[in-house]
């Protein structure tokens, strides 16, 4: 980590356009121009740390890199705003240091008026309404999991469970055979180790984007001309009226359902495997799981503010304002540090602390304001099914080796590579 | 004391209706049912309502006393 004072001759650079000490003027406060690369991947847990100190340092700082830079935002209240403010941060990007990115996510970076006419198309599939439906296929899916791997007396919970459960649960929710699930494990698991930054993962990231695409190109093209099957999300695309008007194009259905699988997978794996890693360290939460398996969905919600896997989250500011102190220029762009704002203190009591049954736990984890997460019902659910079937049969177990855990860099989402467990196969 | 969502506000986290269920309920894309509108709380229920108002991330959620 490197840390400059705005007047350091070290950091005097000479952007034609963008020169970090120019840029940081506009800032009233007096913080530091940063030069932090947040994609490296790192010992567990270094991420929260390193964002506590950011948030404890200053309330905002501009982090330049080679190219250009962006405003951080560190504390709560300033990243809820940035979420709430749609019409002034504008998701067109949502990567600050990628601020004209040459894919479109759909509906993630669709600014209104059109977001919500996606949103409204699919809502619905992923609604708590749809999970009650889906939740026994998903709890079935899970116990044929857990008790395959409690047989064995060790695993990878990484590799053996989180990779594939949710993969599982979420092909079978869109109505795809969950007989693909290790094709689509592979292909997430390629795309986000390049798009964390890691150079080398470049080239099977653009294979991995490829091979999903077309699958979905032959999938529709199986579904088209043929009356809309129930439960099976591609066709009902198929069939489905954009703003009660025309049919989708064949582009945003790709990019729809391609975004869906992206967003949808790695997120939920990065939850579980932090989820486990707490609970093989603390008995005494398992305990109190097991006792009071009501409190299983306030967990949920602690392990989501906790253990906040969005390092932070990008827009585009869209017209000059004030903010926080900090004149914005159109064009900009900003990073909300959703995990540092997570644990901040003036947002809630005992705030770096897990607290099991936290109730008013009105935490960013799925994002705030129009564009919160689309499956942040089927996630919960994905979580609280997993940790009452794997408890259920396996309520006892530790970590292996306690040292050299690794997590995947914030330059996509926080992610356990590997989490070594056993336990006693009698227990 | 009323309740109150802000439908402009609420983008249906659904953290309300899970924290209080015997108050509020969700419907078909997952907003509170009652968005936009108020209710009445039962006075056995004051305590769900200021917990389903504290845990709202969007703050979309007003008690009204009466």
């Amino acid at each position: 980590m490197t840390t400059h004072a705005v007047d350091d001759p070290a950091t005097v650079t000479t952007h034609a356009v963008d020169d970090p000490a120019t840029v940081a003027a506009r800032d009233g406060g007096g913080c530091p121009v940063m030069h932090h690369d947040f994609a490296p991947s790192r010992p567990m847990g270094t991420h929260w740390e390193l964002a506590k100190q950011l948030r404890e340092a200053c309330p905002h700082f501009y982090n330049a890199y080679d190219k250009g830079g962006y405003w951080v935002f560190t504390r709560h209240d300033a990243v809820r705003d940035i979420y709430k403010q749609a019409d002034i941060f504008s998701s067109a990007s949502i990567t600050p240091w990628e601020p004209d990115p040459i894919y479109r996510l759909v509906p993630t970076q669709v600014d209104a008026p059109d977001h919500i006419k996606y949103r409204r198309i699919l809502n619905p599939w992923f609604s708590p309404k749809s999970m009650d439906f889906a939740e026994p296929m998903i709890r079935e899916i899970c116990r044929e999991y857990v008790e395959q791997i409690a047989a064995n007396g060790s695993c990878d919970f990484i590799e053996e469970f989180a990779l594939h459960f949710p993969t599982s649960a979420f092909l079978n929710v869109i109505g795809v055979p969950v007989s693909e699930t290790d094709r689509f494990v592979k292909w997430v698991d390629d795309f986000f180790a390049g798009f964390s930054g890691d150079p080398a993962g470049l080239e099977p990231m653009a294979k991995a984007l490829q091979e999903i695409r077309e699958f979905w190109v032959a999938w529709l093209d199986e579904r088209r001309d043929q009356p809309e099957i129930p439960g099976d999300l591609a066709s009902h695309l198929l069939h489905v009226k954009y703003d009660d008007e025309r049919p989708l194009t064949d582009d945003e259905m790709l990019d729809m359902l391609t975004v869906l699988v992206l967003a949808g997978l790695d997120t939920t794996r990065g939850e579980l495997g932090y989820m486990f890693h707490h609970l093989a360290l603390n008995p005494e939460d398992r305990r109190r799981l097991i006792a009071e398996p009501e409190i299983v969905p306030l967990a949920v919600e602690e392990t989501l503010r906790y253990y906040t896997i969005v390092f932070g989250d990008g827009r585009k500011v869209a017209r000059d304002v004030d903010f926080y102190g900090v004149q914005l220029k159109k064009g900009d762009m900003v990073y909300g540090l959703v995990s540092a704002a997570n644990r901040d203190p003036d947002a809630w009591e005992r705030a770096e602390e897990y607290v099991i049954d936290r109730k008013r736990n009105n935490h960013m984890g799925f994002a705030n304001g129009p564009h919160r997460c689309l499956g942040m019902h089927l996630a919960r659910r994905e979580m609280q099914v997993a940790v009452e079937e794997w408890l259920r049969v396996i309520p006892d177990f530790e970590l292996v080796g306690q040292d050299g855990l690794v997590e995947r860099g914030g330059g996509s989402m926080m992610s356990l590579n590997k989490l070594a467990l056993r336990w006693d196969k009698a227990s | 004391m009323k309740l109150r969502v802000d439908a402009s506000e609420c983008t249906g986290h659904g953290r309300c209706y899970r924290i209080a269920p015997d108050l509020l309920s969700y419907d078909d894309e997952g907003y509170v049912s009652i968005r936009g509108q108020d209710i009445d709380v039962p006075a056995d229920m004051v305590d769900l309502a200021e917990e389903a108002e504290g845990t709202c991330p969007e703050g979309a959620i007003f008690l009204i006393e009466d």
